[in-house]
């Protein structure tokens, strides 16, 4: 595309006043700093996000400024540190609210209105406000009041009993799911249409997010089959509804390949490559019912050949026919040699006054016309305090002083 | 929100006033529901007598195998209108330019530069609609070396990593139910949609969005590049154990629960887990209050972990997992049943939340329950205003909003346009 890029992101003149923490809140307002916002994240060391102290450190070193998990959630965002327990602190969150656009929080209900800080409290002279609230289980209900993380929302919702094999317990997927895509995104995408509707008509709202919910949403064909056609949903292995063969299977350098077959044309060109059938009893393998019914045996047969090949030069060999083929990467070989996350610069390092250069991940959504805003590592903690008191909120330098003598800034 | 109805809202919608011409043909449906059920106009363009490629996946309503039956489609397409066109000739091709003149957004998900082909490139679609959004969700992206490698949702989970660490550790890997890789592709295509969106209104142009699929998976490997970066660790599968004593899956009366009690940022609950045991009169609970358990050495090795798993899974061995919930939730301890399908049917959050819709699917005549909002907006709430449309049910209304005959579109039928 030819046309111009602007040098500044799509949110560029956004700005947020951050109070979220630790996963999933983190991770929805890094989509916004990433893409230009202002993201203002208000952090105190008494009450420190739990992230700043999470592996892994750079060096290995633990420290708050040194967490590479926490960094990845933070980028390009700015610090100001706030003892939120004093009233002054309050009356000076009070003040950078009034100046943002959005207020974002993954507290539980009612944390955010004891510090004088909750919707009704803040947008009573600021119509306009997009008041963001991310609890586990929502503000309303009986359970809004229970604790839970990305782990243990991920077995509310449904995702780790579904997902696994079919003969052993659910396993899930191993992360805290829910809070890296389903809860930053959904939220993300609920925020940004409140904005636009804002900008249509003045008016501000409230957000009641639930993080199990968006988890549920994503489940939402398994929970519907199992209604409609009361039917017991179970654990599929690497199985679908659809055809066979598909599945992981092992290579000769221990690596795994995933292959899945969906069109008879397809299962002939695997075939006639690698030369299943001939290994295994004759019938209709050309119909995709058959290879379903007898879907086990036909994984026996492909991981007993896929175990003669290098993971990579199969991948190479299945793609040359367009077979759906991938290698089930790891980490290293996806920052180190995959050529197409490096062809969209996926990966990209950003300098840290304590960290050095160290690696964070960009955005997956490419905007042909205005750029991601990939500038900035995460902040020191109150890296910024200073910045946005004098010059967002046009404190004196003295008053600056005099509240940090007050212990205010912590 | 009420049940058991369809309802039109009192309400106006957020996104009220966006057309959407939503092209999904493969797995970007989702992404369009996410734009319709907050109010966006999206007109699903179908293949004329065949429909929409997602009307034959599998399950089906009464495992009836219909083109108005496949529970895909139900669900992935509410609040979508529908209208038949082939842009693949030349009539529907025109056609489908004039409605390009109407829309704010193309949503699509062909193969990279399968429209160019057809002569619909953005480049092309932005001079006839200079505020045109194009998103386009693909498994690699436009562009790059793997932009035209064949995939599906399992090797697109792998060759973005996440697949690897899925699994038990002594078997290959097992893939994220429900097709998680095309959700993350949607899900990000949809908040891309909306940034494009919202730099329009500043600027009045358009742009593309281009997703890629593997790219987005790549979001969800938790802190896997920096543990890679920073400490050269290569995290691998870990199964069911315990991230640390005191967190993980544990087996009880009739299910599992997951506790998140042990390690980092979990080490805050273990002293309500051990006054719950105490109070409970579990055996070994004052083994659990030594100090040795605030060492994160300690809770991360071996024998931690198992002399955990002894002393938790003896005590929950003869209670549900609704006793276990309610009983630590109520001492702040995070501890959650791993709930199957039924279970979440039944779970009195979600209904105090009224978050199921039930509503009517007319061509079986059953009354069906699906997810509701996943968000509650105050000011426009979230609303299912239609079910998933009928095949070119809209045909009629939107094509004589175009100015186009009865006369015209008779001739179109006959040619397979619409």
């Amino acid at each position: 595309m030819n046309m111009k890029k602007h040098s500044k992101g799509p949110l560029s003149g956004l700005r947020v006043a951050d109070f979220t923490w630790i996963g999933a809140g983190s991770y929805t307002t890094k989509i916004l700093s990433d893409f230009g916002a202002e993201v203002i994240k208000v952090e105190s060391s008494k009450s420190l996000d739990p992230l700043r102290n999470t592996a892994p450190f750079f060096q290995g070193k633990p420290g708050i400024n040194r967490s590479g998990y926490f960094a990845d959630r933070n980028s390009n965002k700015k610090s100001i540190v706030l003892d939120l327990k004093k009233e002054k602190a309050q009356e000076i969150a009070r003040a950078l609210i009034s100046k943002s656009d959005v207020v974002a929080n993954n507290f539980s209900p009612g944390t955010m209105d004891k510090l004088g800080l909750g919707y009704e409290q803040v947008s009573q002279d600021h119509k306009s406000l997009v008041y963001l609230s991310m609890s586990m289980q929502g503000s309303t209900g009986p359970h809004s009041h229970y604790v839970g993380f990305g782990l243990t929302i991920a077995a509310l919702s449904g995702i780790q009993f579904l997902s696994g094999a079919a003969d052993r317990p659910p396993v899930g997927t191993g992360t805290n799911y829910p809070d890296h895509v389903p809860n930053p995104c959904h939220a993300a995408f609920a925020l940004l249409s409140a904005i636009y509707y804002q900008r249509k008509t003045g008016k501000g709202q409230f957000i009641d997010f639930s993080q199990t919910e968006p988890s549920i949403s994503l489940i939402g064909t398994s929970l519907i089959d199992s209604i409609v056609n009361e039917r017991i949903e179970k654990r599929m292995d690497n199985d679908n509804l659809e055809s066979a063969p598909r599945g992981a299977y092992p290579c000769r350098d221990g690596r795994t390949i995933a292959i899945a077959i969906y069109l008879d044309q397809q299962w002939a060109d695997l075939d006639n490559l690698l030369k299943i059938s001939t290994k295994l009893e004759s019938r209709d393998w050309h119909s995709n019912k058959v290879r379903m019914d007898y879907r086990k045996e036909l994984d026996a047969a492909i991981s007993k050949i896929t175990i003669d090949f290098d993971a990579q030069s199969l991948q190479n060999l299945l793609q040359s026919k367009s077979i759906p083929s991938g290698v089930a990467s790891n980490i290293a070989e996806l920052v180190e040699t995959d050529p197409q996350l490096n062809h969209r610069n996926h990966w990209i390092k950003l300098n840290h006054s304590e960290m050095g250069k160290t690696i964070y991940n960009a955005p997956p959504i490419r905007l042909s016309r205005t750029n991601l805003n990939m500038e900035n590592s995460a902040p020191l903690l109150g890296e910024h305090t200073d910045e946005i008191c004098m010059n967002l909120l046009g404190m004196s330098k003295r008053e600056v002083q005099f509240l940090r003598e007050q212990d205010i800034f912590i | 929100m009420t049940q058991n109805s369809i309802h039109h809202p009192l309400f106006a919608s957020p996104l009220d006033g966006l057309r959407v011409l939503d092209l999904s043909n493969r797995f970007s449906h989702y992404a369009g529901k996410l734009l319709a059920d907050m109010g966006a106009e999206v007109i699903l363009i179908e293949a004329p007598i065949f429909g929409n490629s997602i009307r034959n996946k599998p399950p089906f309503i009464q495992d009836r195998t219909d083109i108005e039956f496949g529970i895909p489609h139900f669900y992935f397409n509410t609040n979508k209108r529908s209208i038949t066109l082939d842009i693949h000739k030349n009539e529907g091709k025109k056609i489908f330019l004039e409605l390009v003149k109407t829309a704010d957004i193309v949503l699509e998900d062909y193969e990279p530069l399968a429209l160019n082909k057809l002569g619909l490139s953005y480049e092309f679609l932005h001079k006839i609609n200079p505020k045109l959004i194009m998103t386009s969700i693909t498994p690699f992206g436009q562009t790059g070396p793997y932009a035209n490698y064949a995939s599906d949702d399992l090797t697109l989970l792998a060759l973005g990593g996440l697949l690897n660490i899925m699994g038990f550790e002594d078997m290959q890997p097992t893939q994220a139910a429900c097709e998680q890789a095309y959700a993350m592709g949607c899900m990000f295509g949809a908040v891309g949609t909306m940034l494009a969106v919202l730099e329009t209104q500043l600027s009045d142009l358009g742009q593309q969005v281009d997703v890629s699929i593997q790219e987005c998976v790549t979001l969800s490997l938790e802190n896997s590049a920096q543990s890679f970066d920073l400490e050269k660790k290569i995290r691998a599968r870990a199964g069911n154990t315990q991230r640390y004593a005191g967190s993980g899956i544990f087996e009880c009366l009739d299910g599992f629960v997951y506790v998140f009690a042990g390690g980092m940022a979990a080490s805050r609950f273990w002293k309500n887990l051990v006054e719950w045991f105490k109070i409970e009169g579990v055996e070994g609970a004052n083994e659990l209050a030594s100090p040795k358990w605030q060492d994160l050495k300690y809770m991360h090795s071996d024998e931690g972990k198992q002399l955990f798993e002894n002393i938790f899974t003896a005590f929950a061995s003869d209670k549900t997992m609704a006793f276990l919930y309610e009983g630590a939730q109520s001492r702040r301890i995070p501890l959650c049943p791993v709930n199957d399908c039924q279970s979440i049917l039944k779970n009195k959050q979600l209904i105090s939340r009224s978050f199921f819709e039930t509503a009517l699917h007319k061509d079986s005549g059953l009354k069906i329950t699906m997810p509701g909002a996943p968000y509650l907006l105050s000011e426009t709430p979230w609303s299912l205003r239609h079910l998933a449309p009928r095949l070119g049910q809209d045909n009629v209304t939107i094509y004589k909003e175009l100015g186009l005959t009865e006369e015209k579109l008779a001739s179109l039928r006959t040619l397979g346009v619409v």
